[in-house]
């Protein structure tokens, strides 16, 4: 059948397009090409940017858009207003203040750590609407489905004359902000450091860029993944032991993430001392997701890791990133290529191992990083730390995991977490009931900010022991197991002894001595680095810490 | 980067604090100033009998902070948030140009009179040392006797909490925590039970005395003590200034937002360096300065070069 009657007023099929050209041409006479002139911006932004548009600052725990959002704080509130920001991370103070001020409503993000009280009483005094709390993946995921921008402001280290973006080791969530803009007519700004000829490699083409601007300052950027070894205890040293033999060793983990975790970073320590002692190279953690962790520079020297795949970089490991191109992801230039998106799909689909700290935790093993009166957020955490159901190849790690005969049983991803039993100033971590009931009720949220849920742990250690709760499926016994490692904190006291021998005798807990772990060896003589300086000394003099982290 | 002056309440008097102030002109100058307003000598004031008055104190406090607060502006230095603790967020007020320093004294010397007044003997405050303030507010509910009553007051740190009320009720809180995960826990050399509902009275009549004066808009952002909001209305300062005394002051909290909003660099008004310490502890990637231990020219010195 042809169509006959076609109305004279058809439907137009690029509003989009057209309504991006008039924004254009807005702004002409400011812009030189690409160019916006540094003392020009704000000006700028208030004629591309309308009112009730969507607004992706970019902002993530590391990398800040810190001209673009100092700069969007400026506009008139009058001209400029009612708008929907999309932020990975709130973590400047002008993220909130263009809420007080009346330049944006309504707000999705992944994480708001550094403004996590600001945020909890701007939501309960109606100064921000809240879109809602995401994870990393599930933010960027919206970003193409029900939040797609209207506007991408973002950072870059330099630009061409062209707007071609050369973003560094610090290229992180760049590429999928602004593809979600350019290839929806969407407008996306960038900030760089400095225009320069020649690029050292295009991270970012030019085509999908609509402006350039030449920030007063570099952009931020935070040494989130630096630990310095002079703060690990023997405490998490004894963890670091007991997660190498009793978790890596036994179910042979080769590809994982650590985070931030002083533990992790014992882990990471420990690899060329306790872990060569053990015979372990090349048989546990070969493949990494991960951050360049300085405390990685030992293991990675001593011929222990093969790859490394970075959400971010790191300040001060540029020229050691460099100087070991088989190791980590670099571009025709030398430098480091990060991305968070892909990063965190590859620790979500790819690893083996994902551990992590946590500051509370119940008797089923739900854990959760949040603090009363505190929207903290999620960040990637909870990405990495859960089972994908979607997985359908398998590892050894993975399948050692399988605890049916069932012909269609999986494996399962493992999913590590590690706490001390007690916080500091006596908090127990172990807790009947988690903080994070209550800031659901106070920020009106639709689901209690739970980082990682008990179904998804396979493993919990703490200074007493580890539990393997993948081994266990009934709700009674998974309680008995965690209760028997949760040491004198309200749900350890509920342990019986008897049990705590029968759990052992199953396997389906163990304590140092049935690794064969003696408390008295966990000094930090074992670490293979034990501050800042030696750090450097592994890296032969490549690693250049921030002035912060330097003692001498 | 951003600074916040931060003004001291409580605690921090000494005897001769008056003396121990910048020297200079506009100090000398509200020195005489406070003497005509209170029609008595200024050495009368800071004496160790004297400060034995809560009344003298809160004077005590609102002149000094204020005095050297005065040499700043004379100097062209204002910092973008004032905070202070109970009492000391008179001098706040009076630092952001919301009350006069003339009113502020009235008003304080008013304050420290009801607060003498209102409960009589047997009261006072205590402070708690490694509970936070929920664990430490559901022990004290627990034992609440209404003969006996006690209440958790200023959240100084979060797990430096003090408790105000009776005695006796103070005396079996601490016992309790003692034995239940508290550090330390013992009475303060306060005679009042402030910050706890007993001060519901002072609270009303400072309304009203706050009711006749004719407040401005601040012209510099307060950290509230009750909720820790940034204010930047002469109403909602003035329901902070009278409500203070019968609220716990979320000191922690008023600290940190200034932190989230950016403040790199807290100094503390004189007498003390309580609050400078409190911050330095709280948020280890501050600047705190504090004239009582640095010299004001110190602080001039940092305020300009940052």
């Amino acid at each position: 059948m042809v169509l006959k009657d076609v109305g004279e007023t058809a439907k137009s099929w690029t509003t989009r397009v057209e309504a991006k050209k008039k924004r254009l041409e807005s702004v002409k006479g400011l812009v030189d090409g690409v160019i916006i002139p540094t003392d020009r911006i704000v000006e700028v932004l208030e004629r591309l940017i309308k009112t009730g548009d969507r607004v992706v600052l970019e902002g993530n725990n590391q990398k800040q858009a810190s001209f673009l959002s100092q700069s969007l704080v400026q506009v008139d509130p009058q001209k400029v207003h009612d708008l929907h920001m999309i932020m990975s991370s709130i973590s400047r103070p002008e993220h909130l203040d263009v809420f007080e001020y009346g330049i944006a409503k309504k707000v999705d993000f992944s994480y708001a750590g550094p403004q996590s009280l600001r945020i909890s009483h701007m939501i309960e005094d109606g100064k921000i609407e809240l879109g809602d709390l995401h994870t990393y993946i599930e933010l960027y995921g919206r970003l193409f489905v029900d939040l797609i921008p209207n506007v991408a402001l973002v950072a870059a280290d330099k630009a061409d004359s062209n707007g071609n973006l050369y973003t560094g080791p610090n290229t992180e969530e760049t590429p999928t902000i602004v593809e979600a803009a350019a290839f929806r007519d969407g407008i996306v700004i960038a900030q760089v450091n400095e225009i320069v000829d020649e690029l050292p490699r295009v991270d970012i083409p030019s085509s999908w860029i609509d402006f350039i601007v030449v920030a007063d300052q570099p952009y931020e950027l935070e040494p989130l993944f630096t630990r310095d070894p002079r703060h690990i205890t023997d405490i998490q040293i004894l963890q670091a032991m007991m997660i190498i033999r009793g978790i890596y060793e036994k179910h042979g983990v080769k590809s994982l993430n650590h985070g931030i975790g002083f533990n992790t970073a014992a882990v990471e320590l420990l690899l060329p001392t306790y872990g060569e002692s053990l015979g372990l190279k090349g048989k546990i953690c070969t493949n990494w997701v991960l951050n360049p962790h300085p405390t990685l520079i030992p293991a990675i020297e001593s011929g222990w890791v093969e790859s490394v795949y970075a959400f971010g970089g790191e300040l001060g490991m540029e020229k050691y990133v460099e100087a070991r191109r088989d190791i980590f992801f670099t571009g025709k230039d030398g430098s480091l290529r990060s991305n968070r998106t892909l990063a965190q799909l590859a620790g979500q689909y790819a690893v083996d191992l994902f551990i992590g700290s946590t500051l509370q935790m119940d008797g089923l093993g739900n854990s959760s990083t949040v603090t009363k009166g505190r929207v903290a957020g999620y960040g990637g955490a909870p990405n990495m730390g859960h089972n994908p159901g979607g997985r359908r190849h398998s590892t050894d790690a993975w399948f050692d995991l399988k605890t049916s005969d069932d012909p269609l049983a999986r494996g399962k991803k493992l999913v590590v977490q590690v706490a001390e039993t007690f916080q500091e100033a006596n908090k127990p971590v172990f807790v009947e009931s988690l903080d994070a009931i209550s800031v659901k009720d106070q920020a009106k949220l639709a689901v209690a900010p739970v980082m990682i849920y008990g179904e998804d742990v396979t493993h919990i250690v703490t200074e007493e022991g580890i539990a393997y709760l993948y081994k266990s499926d009934s709700i009674a016994q998974r309680r008995e197991m965690i209760a028997s490692i949760a040491g004198i904190t309200p749900i350890g006291m509920e342990h019986n002894p008897k049990t705590t021998e029968r759990l052992r005798e199953q396997g389906m807990i163990a304590l140092p001595e049935d690794l064969g772990i003696r408390r008295s060896e966990a000094k930090r003589s074992l670490l293979a680095a034990k501050n800042i300086d030696e750090l450097v000394q592994w890296s032969g003099g490549l690693y250049s810490p921030p002035a912060k982290f330097r003692s001498w | 980067m951003k600074s916040a002056f931060l003004f001291p309440g409580q605690g921090s008097q000494y005897e001769g604090m008056l003396n121990d102030l910048p020297d200079d002109p506009v100090v000398k100058e509200l020195l005489e100033e406070s003497s005509e307003i209170l029609n008595t000598e200024i050495q009368s004031l800071h004496s160790k009998n004297a400060l034995l008055k809560t009344k003298a104190v809160q004077q005590c406090l609102l002149i000094a902070s204020v005095a050297s607060y005065r040499v700043f502006v004379k100097n062209g230095i204002l910092p973008n948030y004032v905070a202070g603790h109970s009492v000391g967020a008179f001098g706040a007020a009076v630092a952001s140009g919301v009350i006069t320093f003339e009113e502020g004294l009235r008003l304080v010397t008013l304050r420290g009179e009801l607060m003498e007044n209102t409960c009589g003997e047997g009261y006072g405050m205590a402070v708690v040392l490694g509970l936070d303030e929920y664990t430490l507010s559901k022990i004290v509910n627990k034992l609440f006797l209404p003969g006996e009553p006690v209440y958790v007051s200023n959240r100084n740190a979060p797990t430096q909490v003090t408790l105000s009320g009776s005695l006796a009720g103070l005396q079996k809180v601490i016992d309790y925590v003692q034995c239940h995960g508290a550090t330390s826990a013992h009475l303060l050399n306060v005679s009042t039970p402030s910050h706890s509902p007993l001060f519901q009275r002072v609270s009303e009549e400072l309304f009203n005395e706050l009711d006749r004066l004719d407040l401005k808009k601040p012209k510099i952002p307060i950290s509230s003590n009750i909720t820790s909001r940034l204010l930047m209305q002469a109403d909602a300062i003035k329901e902070d200034l009278a409500k203070s005394i019968c609220y716990p002051v979320r000191w922690h909290d008023a600290v940190n937002v200034l932190y989230e909003s950016g403040t790199k660099l807290f100094i503390e008004m004189p007498p003390g360096e309580v609050l400078s310490k409190l911050a330095q502890q709280a948020f280890p990637d501050v600047r705190t300065m504090s004239i009582a231990k640095n010299s004001i020219e110190d602080c001039f010195y940092i305020l300009s070069n940052s």
